[in-house]
C-alpha cells in the first residue's frame, strides 16, 4: 500500500513538469525520511554509488562519446549509400534501405533517438523526392531508428547489465538475431506495401557500386567488429570497448572521413593530412572536438542524473522488500512463466510511454528479476524482452521520445507521426510477442559462443 | 534555448563548465584508454585508472547536473502542464520548481552530512589507488596530524557531492526565479527533436505544411 503511494508521488511530480530524475529522487527521499530511519547521508551515498558502485554504467559516457563523432554526418551518408546500392533496387527499395542504414547505424550507436536523427535526416527528404508520402517515410524511420537499443551496443543494455548483475557482453550477443530479425520484418513488411502500392524502385547500381560505397562505410562500421571482437575475444571489458571506440570513433572522423576537425573544409575537398601534419596536435584544441564532447557530455549528464535517481528508488524497494512480496504475490496467484511475461509486457508498455528507458529499467528490472529467476525464466531473455518493451514506448504516445525526434526531423506534427508509425508499430507488436514466447531468438547466440548461462542468484 | 546568462561574469562561468565538462569526459576516455594500450603494448597496467576514472564520471555528471538546470536538458514530461491555460501553467511550473528546490536542499544536507566525517573524524580514509599529487599534501598538516598522505584522501574526490548539491540548489532556486519573471516557460526539455536537429545541422528550410505542434 505504501508503495502505491511512493509511486502516485513519483507520478504527480512528473505529471507537474519535474524533471523524470528529481521526480524519482524527491519521491523516494520523503519516502525514506516517512518511513524507515535511513539517514540522508545515505541517500547521498547511494548517489554515488551510481559511479563508484557501478563499473558497468562507465561504458555509458564512452558509447554515447563513440556515437557523437560517429553522428557527424558523413557516416550516415556512407552507410545509407551503401544500403541504397544493396537493396535499392527492389520495390519501395529506398524505404527497404532505409531501414538497412538504420540497422547499420544501430551498430554504431546506442541510442535510438540519435539513430533517428542521423538516418532520418537525411533518408526522409531522399524518399519524398522520389515519391513516398511524408507520413510513409515518417512511420518508417521512427520504428527502425527503435532498433539502436536492440543491435549492440546499446546503452539500455548496459543499464540492464548493471541493474541485474549480467554479462554486458552476453546481452550484446543476444541482441543481434533479435536486432536483424525485427529489421528483417520491417523490410519485408515494406516490400508487401510497396508491392500492393506500387512504390518506386532505384535502379540497380551494380556490384561495382557495392563495392565501393562498401569499402568506404568500411571505417564506419568496423567500429562495431571492434567492439563485439575485443569483448568476446577477452581483449577488452565492455567498459573499456567503449572506450577504444570512441578513440577510434574520434581518429576516423577527424582523419579518415575528415568530417569535423582541422582537416574538414566546409567549400570543398577535405584537406590532406601530409598538408597540414601539425592537425594530429591542433585537433585536440579544435572547436568540433569541444563541442563533440560538450555534446556527448549533456547526455551522459542527463541520462546518468536520471539512473542516479532511480537507485535511490531501486534502495526504497529493496529495503521494503517489494520484489519479495511481489514475488509472493505472484507466485501465489500461480502465475506460471507465460502470464508473468503477460504482465512484464503490459507494465513495461505502459510506463516505457511515460519514461526514459534507461530509468525504467533501473527501477522495474529489480522488481520482476527475481521473479523471472524464480519462474526459470533465462536473465538474458529477460533483457532482451525488456529492451523490446523500451523500443515499443519510444514509438507510443505520450512521452515516446522518438516520435518527438521523428516529428523534429520530418517536420510533422508529433499526432501526425504517431498515425504514421502506428501500421509498423503492429510489426513491432508481433516481433514482441515472438520474442517474448521463443527464448531462443535471443539465447542461441550467446549460448552459442559464452556457453550456457550460469544462473548467480 | 535556456541560457539566459547575465552579463559577462555568466559567460565566463558557463565557458569554463563547458570546458570542465569537455575536458572531465575527454581525460576519462583517454585514462581508460591508455590502461588498454598499457596493458597490451608496455604489458603493464596504470593502476590507478579504474578508481580514477570513476571518480572524474562522478564530478562529470554531479557539476553536470547543476550545468544542465540552467540549460534545461533534463527531460521531463510536459503535455499535462501544457493543458492549462498559460496563468496556470505558471503557478504549477512554479510549484514543480519548489519540488525541486526541496530536492536539491535534502540532498544538500545528505552530502554534508556523509562528507564531513571524511574531513573530519575519518580524515586518515584514503582511496584504494589514486596517487596523492604533492601539492595537496599540506592537508596531510591541516587534517591528519602531519602524517604524510599516500594515496589520495577521500573526501577530496567525494568533495564533489556537497558542491555540486550547492551548485544545483543554487541553479534551481535561479530557474524558479526565471519562471517567476516569465523568461522561461517550463523548467525541463521539452523542445528535445528541435534541439537535436539543430545539433545535427538539419536546419534546412522544409516544404513543410504542419509543423505547428512542435511550439
Amino acid at each position: 500500500m505504501t508503495v502505491a503511494i511512493l509511486f502516485a508521488i513519483v507520478i504527480s511530480l512528473m505529471l507537474i513538469g519535474v524533471p523524470i530524475a528529481v521526480a524519482l529522487g524527491l519521491s523516494s527521499i520523503l519516502f525514506l525520511l516517512a518511513y524507515s530511519d535511513t539517514s540522508l547521508a545515505s541517500v547521498a551515498q547511494t548517489l554515488f554509488s551510481a559511479f563508484d558502485g557501478h563499473y558497468t554504467l562507465l561504458a555509458i559516457p564512452f558509447f554515447i562519446l563513440a556515437s557523437t563523432f560517429m553522428s557527424t554526418g558523413g557516416v550516415a551518408n556512407r552507410i545509407i549509400r551503401f544500403s541504397i546500392a544493396v537493396v535499392g533496387h527492389f520495390k519501395g527499395g529506398l524505404a527497404i534501405a532505409s531501414v538497412f542504414a538504420c540497422m547499420m547505424f544501430a551498430a554504431l550507436s546506442g541510442s535510438s533517438p540519435a539513430t533517428v536523427v542521423a538516418i532520418g535526416g537525411i533518408v526522409i527528404a531522399g524518399m519524398r523526392q522520389v515519391g513516398y508520402t511524408k507520413e510513409f517515410a515518417a512511420g518508417v524511420i521512427c520504428n527502425a531508428g527503435t532498433l539502436g537499443i536492440l543491435i549492440p551496443p546499446s546503452i539500455v543494455m548496459v543499464v540492464y547489465a548493471a541493474a541485474t548483475d549480467v554479462s554486458v557482453g552476453r546481452m550484446f550477443l543476444a541482441g543481434v538475431i533479435p536486432g536483424l530479425l525485427a529489421g528483417f520484418m520491417l523490410m519485408l513488411g515494406i516490400y508487401v506495401v510497396a508491392k500492393y502500392k506500387g512504390l518506386p524502385s532505384q535502379p540497380w547500381a551494380g556490384w561495382r557500386e557495392i563495392y565501393e560505397s562498401g569499402r568506404d562505410a568500411m571505417w564506419g562500421l568496423m567500429l562495431i567488429i571492434i567492439i563485439l571482437g575485443g569483448i568476446y575475444g577477452g581483449i577488452f571489458t565492455p567498459t573499456e570497448a567503449a572506450a577504444v571506440a570512441a578513440v577510434y570513433a574520434f581518429v576516423v572522423a577527424n582523419f579518415v572521413y575528415r568530417d569535423m576537425g582541422p582537416l574538414h573544409n566546409k567549400d570543398g575537398d577535405n584537406i590532406s593530412i601530409l598538408r597540414k601534419p601539425l592537425s594530429v596536435v591542433t585537433v585536440w584544441f579544435h572547436k568540433d572536438t569541444k563541442q563533440s564532447l560538450l555534446d556527448a557530455g549533456k547526455l551522459t549528464i542527463m541520462l546518468m542524473f536520471i539512473i542516479a535517481n532511480a537507485l535511490i528508488l531501486k534502495q526504497v524497494l529493496t529495503e521494503e522488500r517489494i520484489p519479495q512480496m511481489i514475488t509472493e504475490a505472484m507466485l501465489g496467484a500461480g502465475f506460471g512463466p507465460i502470464m508473468f511475461l503477460v504482465v512484464v509486457n503490459i507494465i513495461l508498455l505502459i510506463g516505457g510511454q511515460f519514461m526514459e528507458p534507461s530509468g525504467l529499467l533501473v527501477i522495474v528490472a529489480p522488481l520482476v528479476f527475481p521473479i523471472a529467476m524464480e519462474l526459470g525464466i533465462d536473465p538474458i531473455h529477460l533483457g532482451i524482452i525488456m529492451v523490446v518493451n523500451m523500443e515499443i514506448g519510444m514509438i507510443t504516445p505520450p512521452v515516446g521520445l522518438n516520435l518527438f525526434v521523428t516529428a523534429g526531423v520530418a517536420r510533422m506534427s508529433v499526432m501526425n507521426v504517431v498515425k504514421a508509425a502506428l501500421p509498423w508499430v503492429g510489426i513491432m507488436m508481433v516481433f514482441l510477442i515472438m520474442v517474448t514466447y521463443i527464448p531462443i531468438i535471443s539465447t542461441f547466440l550467446p549460448t552459442l559462443m559464452m556457453g550456457p548461462e550460469v544462473i548467480t542468484k | 534555448m535556456g541560457s539566459n546568462q547575465q552579463g559577462t561574469f555568466g559567460k565566463i562561468v558557463n565557458d569554463i563548465e563547458e570546458t570542465l565538462i569537455a575536458f572531465l569526459l575527454g581525460l576519462m576516455t583517454l585514462i581508460t584508454f591508455a590502461n588498454v594500450v598499457a596493458r597490451y603494448v608496455f604489458n603493464s597496467n596504470i593502476l590507478w585508472a579504474v578508481e580514477g576514472t570513476v571518480f572524474l564520471f562522478a564530478w562529470l555528471v554531479l557539476l553536470g547536473v547543476a550545468y544542465g538546470i540552467k540549460h534545461s536538458i533534463h527531460i521531463g514530461v510536459d503535455v499535462a502542464v501544457k493543458m492549462f491555460p498559460r496563468p496556470v501553467q505558471k503557478i504549477i511550473t512554479l510549484m514543480a520548481t519548489a519540488a525541486c528546490i526541496v530536492f536539491a536542499l535534502l540532498l544538500l544536507k545528505g552530502s554534508f552530512d556523509y562528507w564531513l566525517p571524511f574531513v573530519g573524524k575519518r580524515a586518515f580514509l584514503e582511496t584504494e589507488d589514486v596517487p596523492m599529487p604533492d601539492f595537496l599534501q599540506f592537508f596531510a598538516t591541516w587534517l591528519n596530524d602531519g602524517e604524510r598522505y599516500e594515496k589520495l584522501p577521500r573526501f577530496i574526490p567525494y568533495f564533489i557531492l556537497p558542491l555540486s548539491m550547492s551548485l544545483i540548489t543554487w541553479r534551481f532556486i535561479e530557474a524558479g526565479w526565471r519562471v517567476m519573471t516569465g523568461k522561461e516557460d517550463l523548467i525541463i526539455a521539452s523542445h528535445e527533436a528541435e534541439e537535436m536537429m539543430e545539433e545535427a545541422g538539419l536546419n534546412q528550410p522544409a516544404d513543410g505544411e504542419n509543423g505547428g505542434a512542435r511550439s
